[in-house]
């Protein structure tokens, strides 16, 4: 008689994710527990079951490679096809590429460093859960980051502002404003990280930040760019997941982690939209065919979906909306424009290209923003237009006063009176500190001696820590080139583009000196 | 409310003033002014006399607003009080210290 061998017993998948993932985890023996995890407690938030933590995910290393590697062979198809077929010339307008200077210089970088920290976080979190859920962002971000530079680095043989962008990244005055924010997070501890990043970059804003640069690219004829947000967009629901996952997990844990929480959303709601600042601009300002205004964006994906939606839920908690909230509502209808009339006065000394609105670009602004454009902005624009008839378009020719949180130009206004600068003072130890806001202020005397350590790009100058004292010094410290910044119209994009777009040969593009 | 973290926090400023050795950072605000989008940051000495921080430094910056005319009587703000600085006064005589803004306001 043969006894058929016992089939081998399948595990369902839920047992197979914890075979693969929890199973790993296992007590120390001859070592104490917080000797292996150092860097759990400090931050004062207690954790009583590690094992409660749930990854709605349930993903294994082996299908997140196959996922993972089937999008990035339709993403590398679509380049080479870009590429092959000159895909750039199809775009709106060259000064499109204004906001992928940006993304690239401001938005990639910010990639890796979560890369950095998820991978710190994989390391240093007890429970294994959180660990494999780290891992997986932390292999994300860096697959994020190597995805944008590849799908925008075909724009660098054609285009200026491209070349240069990891360095500016550390040196360059408005490009401080995205990293300051993300060293402030990788500087703070590993459940102030997941606050920050995981839960209020990840969730609460993330719409705000990745949503308006897609749907740019899908309107202007970026291809590419669109393919990579779509390759993202499956990893970025899942950070969002684990972002609220985070949160309510610590919340769960212990009541006492809830002030300490809701300190730490009313921080980095205002640190992350600060940045989102240059967003704002970008969708107002730089796309040469618009998708939806500032106001419209905050509006969607704000408003309605975190406030009505998200702190509804969190309320469960006793969390609330976050501190200064109503500050941020109350800029929705002039952030953009002063953030524009920022970057148009100081691009000389950027790696993007600025220019002023035409008639057609104005009407759309004076209808989008029927309450303030006409009356506060306008008038701007009509006196720049008179200026450069009389010969002298406006660059700054100094340096401006920088918040020392938020590291932005000090151009923001008086909650309610668009036409009074916000100037905040708190004095530290006898020296004195500026910031534009009260969300800004708020932040500083929170934490001052985090703060006065600011790498403010104006202040460093004046040091001479940058190059030198001339403007030529800073800019060639910079990596400045010709082409790089400055005016849009005669600009060296804008001169190739219409070259490209009359000429009847195509043969020599992208080979002008 | 101070730094939580796992060891000593205790680091210096990046901008205090030592680093700036005799001179001070001061900022300018023009106030009612939209064409400066954000106050000014000057490195000036602190002995330097009020004519030539405004000959040297502000007018020259100044000058990239169109309707900017020297000669506009004005009203000047240090810490949220108005003074009235002569040409001869040093910086640090009329009590500007570092990284302090002083506000100018034109009198229509």
């Amino acid at each position: 008689m043969t006894i058929a061998p016992k089939a081998p017993r399948k595990l369902t998948m839920k047992q197979r994710y914890e075979a693969l993932t929890r199973d790993l985890d296992w007590d120390p023996s001859y070592v104490a527990r917080e000797d292996v995890f150092p860097h759990t407690e400090f931050e004062g938030i207690r954790i009583h079951d590690w094992s409660k933590w749930e990854d709605p995910f349930r993903l294994t290393v082996d299908a997140y490679t196959k996922y993972q590697a089937e999008k990035d062979k339709r993403l590398y198809a679509v380049l080479d096809g870009f590429a092959q077929s000159q895909g750039h010339l199809s775009l709106t307008e060259a000064s499109y590429l204004n906001a992928m200077k940006l993304f690239l210089q401001g938005v990639t970088p910010l990639e890796y460093q979560a890369h950095r920290n998820f991978a710190y976080l994989a390391r240093h979190l007890n429970g294994p859960g959180p660990r494999f859920a780290a891992l997986c962002q932390s292999i994300d971000e860096m697959r994020h980051t190597q995805t944008e530079i590849h799908t925008l680095s075909n724009y660098n043989k054609y285009y200026g502002g491209f070349h240069n962008y990891l360095e500016q990244h550390d040196r360059v005055w408005y490009l401080s404003v995205p990293k300051s924010f993300f060293d402030d997070a990788l500087s703070a501890g590993p459940f102030e990280f997941l606050i920050a990043i995981g839960f209020s970059f990840e969730y609460l804003l993330t719409n705000l930040l990745f949503v308006p640069f897609m749907s740019g690219a899908s309107f202007n004829g970026d291809l590419p760019t669109m393919t990579f947000g779509f390759s993202a967009q499956s990893d970025e629901s899942r950070h969002m997941t684990l972002g609220l996952e985070a949160i309510k997990f610590l919340l769960e844990q212990d009541e006492a982690n809830v002030p300490i929480v809701q300190a730490w959303i009313d921080k980095w709601f205002w640190r992350g939209y600060r940045v989102t600042g240059l967003v704002a601009q970008m969708l107002d300002y730089m796309l040469p065919r618009k998708v939806m205004s500032w106001k419209e964006a905050f509006e969607l994906y704000f408003e309605e979906q975190m406030m009505k939606g998200l702190f509804e839920d969190l309320a469960f908690y006793g969390i609330t909306p976050p501190r200064h909230v109503e500050d941020a509502i109350g800029e929705k209808e002039i952030l953009s424009h002063q953030v524009y009339w920022v970057l148009y006065q100081f691009s000389h000394a950027a790696a993007f290209t600025t220019s002023v609105p035409d008639e057609e670009h104005q009407q759309w602004l004076a209808e989008t923003y029927p309450d303030t454009f006409e009356r506060y902005y306008k008038p701007l624009w009509d006196k720049e237009r008179k200026n450069i008839e009389a010969g002298g378009r406006h660059f700054v020719r100094g340096l401006p006063q920088l918040c020392q949180v938020c590291q932005i130009p000090m151009a923001f206004t008086e909650p309610g009176d668009p036409t009074t600068i916000c100037q905040r003072e708190s004095v530290h130890k006898g020296e004195t500190f500026q910031t534009c806001s009260n969300g800004c202020q708020w932040i500083f005397e929170r934490e001052p001696e985090k703060y006065v350590q600011a790498w403010l790009p104006v202040h460093q100058i004046y040091q001479g820590n940058c190059g030198g004292p001339t403007l030529p010094d800073v800019l060639q410290w910079y990596g400045l080139e010709d082409g790089d910044g400055g005016e849009y119209k005669g600009s060296l994009d804008d001169r190739n583009w219409t070259q490209w777009h009359d000429a009847a040969d195509h043969s020599h593009i992208g080979s002008e000196a | 409310m101070a730094v939580k973290s796992i060891g000593t926090y205790d680091f210096p400023s990046r901008s205090r003033q030592e680093l700036y050795g005799d001179d001070q950072l001061v900022h300018l605000w023009f106030q009612e002014n939209p064409w400066f989008c954000a106050a000014a940051c000057f490195r000036a000495p602190k002995a330097m006399t009020w004519g030539d921080f405004w000959t040297a430094l502000v007018v020259p910056y100044a000058e990239e607003d169109p309707d900017f005319d020297p000669a506009s009587p004005r009203v000047w703000t240090l810490h949220g009080e108005q003074f009235s600085p002569r040409d001869d006064q040093t910086l640090e005589e009329l009590g500007i210290g570092h990284k302090d803004v002083i506000g100018m306001r034109v009198v229509a």
